[in-house]
């Protein structure tokens, strides 16, 4: 069983034909004998009619022969490519958008040349070795291909004998 | 679809105007009605619906008859009239304007002045209760009112489902009230 | 006329945005830097097995250049330091290493290592990377293996 504030606040869908058949008939035997949801009933019906008579009492000023030229003039004219692509751009770069459109930019070009964070086109590692002294050792400089990680490597001058260990040598100890 | 309207249709989508004026004689008042509610200025309704025509022949041809010819076209009319709506904001005061234009012409009509004065004043208020709500909102009251369109019909015209149209034809309704108050 | 408020709303987002970035961008480079992170990483190096210490897993790609089969994180350490400033990490081996943060342009630290055996020192050298980058300083031997230093930096705040 439905509240009197339920009841009262699908009246419109009530009036609208839009419920079920069951809650239809709950609310219609509530509204005999309501004075309140009469009242609303009343109003909201009221509140319809008088849109549609203002309307249609504006529509009916409105001769055919007049719209159709309008309609057929426009069918008529053959919109060139500027004047469509400038009806595009007035369709959809509407001023909101525009608006939001110079922040997102302006955010976008400053993460792309100031921003230290990793994007795709900044996103290497790369270091220069500006000066190395390996005090008597040997140095190696490595770079890793994909991150472009600068490795430098410390090994002993003498050759290794150990055909085991891979590029830098890893059987023989540096130090 | 009646077979005379598909007929219609089809002879649209092969290009005859002839047979698209028949189509538009059949729907223009109606389509105007409902911009006229959402755009509120006669002029501008005019070009909005007459847009609406020279729309919905440019693109006939992709109406396949899934849903009734009527339904499709007031989903480009309605589009239309919020693109406009959020493109130019326009003061009720015009179609006051307008409404006293109409007004005098019914004024020497009818039997009952008090009644007629009435109304008007109403109207008047309606209008511009109207215009303070959201293009969508606009668009789901005009529809239901003026051509009685079901909760999925007009669901349909506006891309959501029937649940979002009670919603927002109660909360317009509801609005609506609270404006009008004691003229209801 | 006071604007539409869908156009306020994101012009007083950018608004505000510029004032909080403009502050930031003005002091960073040209005076004086902001203090500086350093951590150095550990890894022993070995071939006696296949594996990766889950902790390095991010940085596989760099290792792998260097080719042993298995690498593990032994030791990692952050100290805070100051520009011109030496910073000492003990490395494993009686070893240590002395980081001297030169200087920040253009948002990449240069740094002066030293890498010591007691007070002998193995290599220097100076070495220009991304703020929050790393490279890579290997050979010394340990157990059985030989260490990998990682040697990172970034401006405090990051």
């Amino acid at each position: 069983m439905r509240s009197h504030e339920e009841i009262k606040s699908s009246l419109g869908a009530w009036l609208d034909g839009e419920l079920a058949a069951a809650e239809a008939a709950e609310i219609q035997l509530h509204v005999q004998g309501c004075a309140s949801c009469l009242g609303e009933k009343a109003r909201l019906e009221k509140l319809e009619s008088s849109l549609k008579n203002v309307l249609e009492t504006e529509a009916s000023q409105i001769a055919f022969e007049p719209f159709w030229a309008g309609v057929r003039r426009r069918i008529a004219e053959e919109k060139s490519w500027r004047a469509r692509g400038l009806d595009w751009a007035r369709d959809f770069l509407t001023l909101p958008r525009l608006a939001w459109a110079i922040p997102v930019a302006a955010l976008v070009i400053w993460f792309g040349v100031f921003s230290s964070w990793d994007w795709p086109f900044n996103s290497t590692n790369q270091a220069a070795v500006e000066s190395i002294d390996g005090h008597g050792y040997n140095v190696a400089l490595l770079r890793e291909a994909k991150t472009k990680t600068a490795v430098i490597w410390v090994f002993d001058n003498q050759e290794s004998e150990d055909d085991s260990a891979t590029t830098p040598a890893a059987a023989e100890s540096a130090f | 679809m009646e077979t005379s309207e598909w007929d219609l249709i089809r002879k649209c989508q092969q290009g005859e105007v002839a047979a698209y004026e028949e189509l538009a004689a059949k729907y223009y008042r109606r389509v105007f009605m409902v911009i006229l509610g959402m755009v509120h200025h006669r002029d501008d309704a005019m070009d909005v619906a007459q847009e609406t025509f020279y729309r919905a022949f440019k693109n006939i041809k992709r109406f396949k008859g899934g849903s009734n010819f009527y339904t499709w076209l007031y989903r480009i009319a309605v589009n239309l009239a919020i693109d406009f709506q959020r493109r130019q904001k326009r003061g009720s005061v015009d179609l006051k304007e307008n409404m006293d234009d109409v007004v005098v012409e019914t004024e020497t009509l009818g039997s009952d002045p008090y009644r007629e004065v009435s109304d008007r004043r109403l109207g008047e208020k309606l209008i511009g209760a109207i215009a303070e709500l959201t293009p969508d909102h606009k668009a789901v009251i005009v529809m239901r009112a003026v051509e009685g369109l079901s909760y999925k019909e007009i669901g349909r015209i506006m891309g959501c489902s029937e649940g979002t149209i009670m919603s927002r034809l109660h909360y317009a309704r509801k609005k609506l009230q609270e404006k009008l108050g004691s003229d209801l | 006329m006071t604007p539409p408020r869908r156009l306020l709303q994101p012009n007083l987002l950018f608004s505000l945005w510029l004032a909080l970035m403009s502050v930031p961008l003005g002091a960073a480079e040209k005076d004086e830097p902001p203090a500086l992170q350093l951590k150095i990483g550990t890894i022993l190096a070995t071939n006696q097995a296949d594996c990766l210490d889950s902790q390095l897993s991010k940085m596989k790609p760099q290792l792998e250049v260097i080719k042993y089969r298995c690498y593990r994180l032994i030791r990692e350490e952050s100290k805070k330091s100051s520009w011109q400033a030496n910073t000492v990490f003990e490395i494993p081996g009686g070893r240590s290493l002395v980081v001297v943060p030169q200087e920040l342009r253009n948002n990449r630290i240069s740094l002066k290592v030293r890498l010591l055996e007691g007070e002998k020192p193995i290599v220097d050298t100076t070495v220009r990377f991304p703020n929050k980058g790393n490279f890579l300083l290997g050979g010394p031997a340990h157990e059985g293996g030989v260490l990998i230093l990682s040697i990172s930096a970034m401006t405090a705040g990051q």
